[in-house]
């Protein structure tokens, strides 16, 4: 009987597509905007937390708000980069500099550190070396160019072995960095030039201390562990003062991210819901126009032995039918929209169905069908085979 | 067969009360072919419905095959409709966006028949009405006596005991009228209980008896449809107690 009512529910709907598809219009277009939002904001989250976390969700960012006269060394960050569950610890400072190339003077932002900065950060090289802990030791006037640094200053990537002044002080470029294309690096748009640590100490003139460094977990589930082992440390070093630094926790950012921009994806998604829900009203609409039309027909199925459930059956199938159909062609409209999406924006954002708004998309399509659909399946049922008879 | 017991039908409007049906008896056996006629309004239609189970009466009992259907849900008559009666309808009934093929396969469907079994019971349905050719061919691709010769196949193809056809000739011409009555004929001859409605005194002429109402009320039953205008007559009824005329019944 079920198969029946396809069938049936089917040739009604095969007898009359115009109106079929003016009816599921609303649906469509719910289900498009439902699965094409979440989606836009579900892909654009991911991507930018998968950028966090090539960032490390294994990092940690400290920094050193007031130091008690107790100025924080190199030393001290060996110290704390004993803990197993810190494999690596950077130190940074940050400073302006002007490069000059012939009569053109370039801005940088100047990062003093040390070899393990790079690791952290998952920088790769495109040529020469980077940074060594003997240039730190040695306080070695070498730089290493990250690669918009590069062609700014030299017109050319290949900059490896020439000699910059900076500040009125000579440095070797021993290395450029690859081209960095994630998301982070376009936002924070500056031309970046690394020195040993030690160097930037001298250039700053000052002994003032590290006031802040990146240290990688050996582990991403260490990093919580890593985390309370640089508190301790800091703590017993600023005399328990919990204000005189504060750490950054790259996963907890990226945790607060998502659920930020989940809370946008359910907002979205439920606006798109309720234009769902003004579609499934179309359909009772249409419905009711149906069974209305057809009540001659309905007395005729009655009369040859359709009893209620089999009338009800056949109406709400129809309507679910016209649901399900409009859902799976908005899911496969919202897929072309996607793709011309992704041909307009950027190769490091790609957009993706998300798989569970589909599945949204189809449930709430089901259920929009079968709430819609049974005032007007059951108006048909209850319908007296004489009165539905007797209609012209 | 069929056994009406004071049945009446009554319809308000306002406070108006129309008496549709005004304590009508009247029996049918098996096998028979009877007519029923009257001027219009006078409650044809409306006793076909109850004696179809497609309406129940406000007053009386009908027994269909002994058993009464008072106490029937709405799901259990739908069940004896498509069981033991085929209707056929003045204006032919079939649904438009449906073929033939299944119009008239329409009331296996629902009594749960197997696709294959179908068609086999549609083919020998259409065969007898002589529209096999016409299978896949929609209602309103064909003639008006070509409709009605697929409304008959479609009250035929459950084999039940009974047809109840409204006015079956109403909308067709003489010459096409007069074949569906054969048709009508050859089925009674093959033993089918046929109740037919109509207006037209001719056909009823064709049939076994005539039952005559007025107003609601039985005016007369008798042979090849030949009823006295006035006066009580002794009804062939085909025995029984119960059945005879109400002659006091032209109170309106
Ligand atoms: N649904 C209804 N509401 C009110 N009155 C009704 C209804 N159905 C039928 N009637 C009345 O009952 C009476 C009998 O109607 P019925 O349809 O049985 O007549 P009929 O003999 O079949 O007439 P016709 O030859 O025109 O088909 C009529 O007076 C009609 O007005
Ligand atoms: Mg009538």
């Amino acid at each position: 009987m079920i198969v029946q009512s396809f069938k049936m529910a089917w040739k009604s709907i095969a007898a009359n597509k115009i109106r079929a598809f003016l009816t599921m219009l609303g649906i469509i277009i719910g289900v498009m905007s439902l699965v094409v939002l979440v989606s836009l904001v579900t892909s654009a989250t991911s991507s930018v937390t998968s950028q966090i976390e090539s960032m490390g969700s294994d990092m940690l960012t400290v920094s050193v708000r007031d130091d008690k006269g107790l100025p924080l060394r190199l030393a001290d960050l060996s110290d704390i980069a004993q803990d197993e569950s810190i494999s690596m610890i950077a130190p940074t400072t940050q400073t302006m500099g002007s490069v000059k190339s012939g009569s053109e003077t370039t801005e940088v932002s100047v990062e003093g550190t040390n070899a393990s900065y790079f690791q952290i950060q998952g920088d790769e090289l495109a040529s020469g070396r980077l940074l060594k802990s003997a240039d730190l030791e040695n306080t070695s006037y070498v730089a290493v160019l990250s690669n918009e640094a590069a062609v700014e200053i030299y017109g050319t990537a290949d900059a490896t072995g020439q000699t910059m002044v900076m500040n009125g002080s000579k440095f070797l470029v021993v290395g450029v960095l690859a081209e960095d294309d994630s998301l982070m690096a376009s936002i924070g748009n500056m031309y970046s030039i690394y020195i040993p640590y030690t160097v930037a100490e001298r250039l700053a003139d000052s002994s003032s201390g590290i006031s802040s460094f990146y240290a990688a977990a050996s582990d991403p589930e260490y990093t919580d562990r890593a985390e309370a082992a640089i508190e301790a440390a800091l703590l017993s070093r600023f005399k328990n003062d919990e204000d005189s630094f504060y750490i950054l926790n790259q996963s907890v950012l990226a945790e607060t991210m998502s659920s930020v921009t989940n809370t946008f994806a359910l907002l979205l998604g439920g606006i798109a819901a309720i234009s769902l829900l003004v579609g499934g009203i179309g359909i009772m609409n249409i419905m009711l126009v149906s069974v209305t039309e057809r009540t001659r027909e309905i007395g005729i199925r009655k009369a040859i032995g359709a009893n209620k459930r089999v009338i009800l059956l056949q109406f709400l199938v129809e309507a679910l039918m016209i649901c399900l159909i409009g859902c799976a062609l908005g899911i496969a409209l919202s897929g072309g929209i996607l793709l011309i999406v992704n041909i307009f924006t950027s190769d490091t954002l790609t957009f993706t169905f998300s798989g569970s708004v589909i599945l949204v998309a189809v449930l709430f399509s089901t259920f929009i069908g079968v709430v819609f659909g049974l005032y007007p399946a059951r108006k048909a049922a209850n319908m007296h085979p004489i009165d539905a008879l007797r209609y012209e | 067969m069929i056994e009406l017991n004071d049945i009446s039908k009554i319809y308000r409007i306002g406070d108006e009360e129309i008496r549709a049906l005004d304590s009508v008896s009247m029996r049918v056996k098996e096998g028979e072919f009877v007519s029923i006629t009257g001027s219009s309004g006078s409650g044809k239609s409306t006793m076909m419905h109850i004696i179809g189970c497609l309406d129940t009466a406000d007053e009386g009992v009908y027994l269909l095959d002994g058993q009464s259907i008072e106490h029937y849900s709405e799901n259990e008559l739908a069940m004896i409709r498509n069981q033991k009666i085929g209707f056929i309808f003045q204006s032919f009934n079939l649904i438009a966006r449906l073929t033939l093929e299944e119009n008239v396969g329409l009331p296996l469907v629902y009594r749960g028949v197997s696709a294959s079994l179908r068609r086999e019971r549609v083919g020998a349905a259409m065969e007898q009405v002589g529209l096999a050719n016409r299978m896949k061919h929609t209602p309103n691709s064909i003639s008006g006596g070509q409709q009605q010769r697929a409304a008959i196949a479609r009250a035929l193809v459950t084999e039940p005991a009974m047809i109840l056809a409204d006015e079956p000739t109403g909308n067709l011409d003489s010459k096409t009228g007069e074949s569906i009555m054969k048709l009508f004929r050859n089925l009674n001859a093959a033993g089918k209980t046929i109740v037919l409605i109509t207006h037209d005194d001719h056909i009823a002429q064709q049939t076994g008896r005539t039952i005559r109402l007025m107003d609601g009320r039985i005016e007369s039953m008798g042979r090849t449809g030949v009823a006295a205008v006035n006066g009580p007559i002794a009804a062939d009824t085909g025995g029984g107690g119960t059945d005879g005329v109400n002659n006091d019944s032209a109170v309106f």
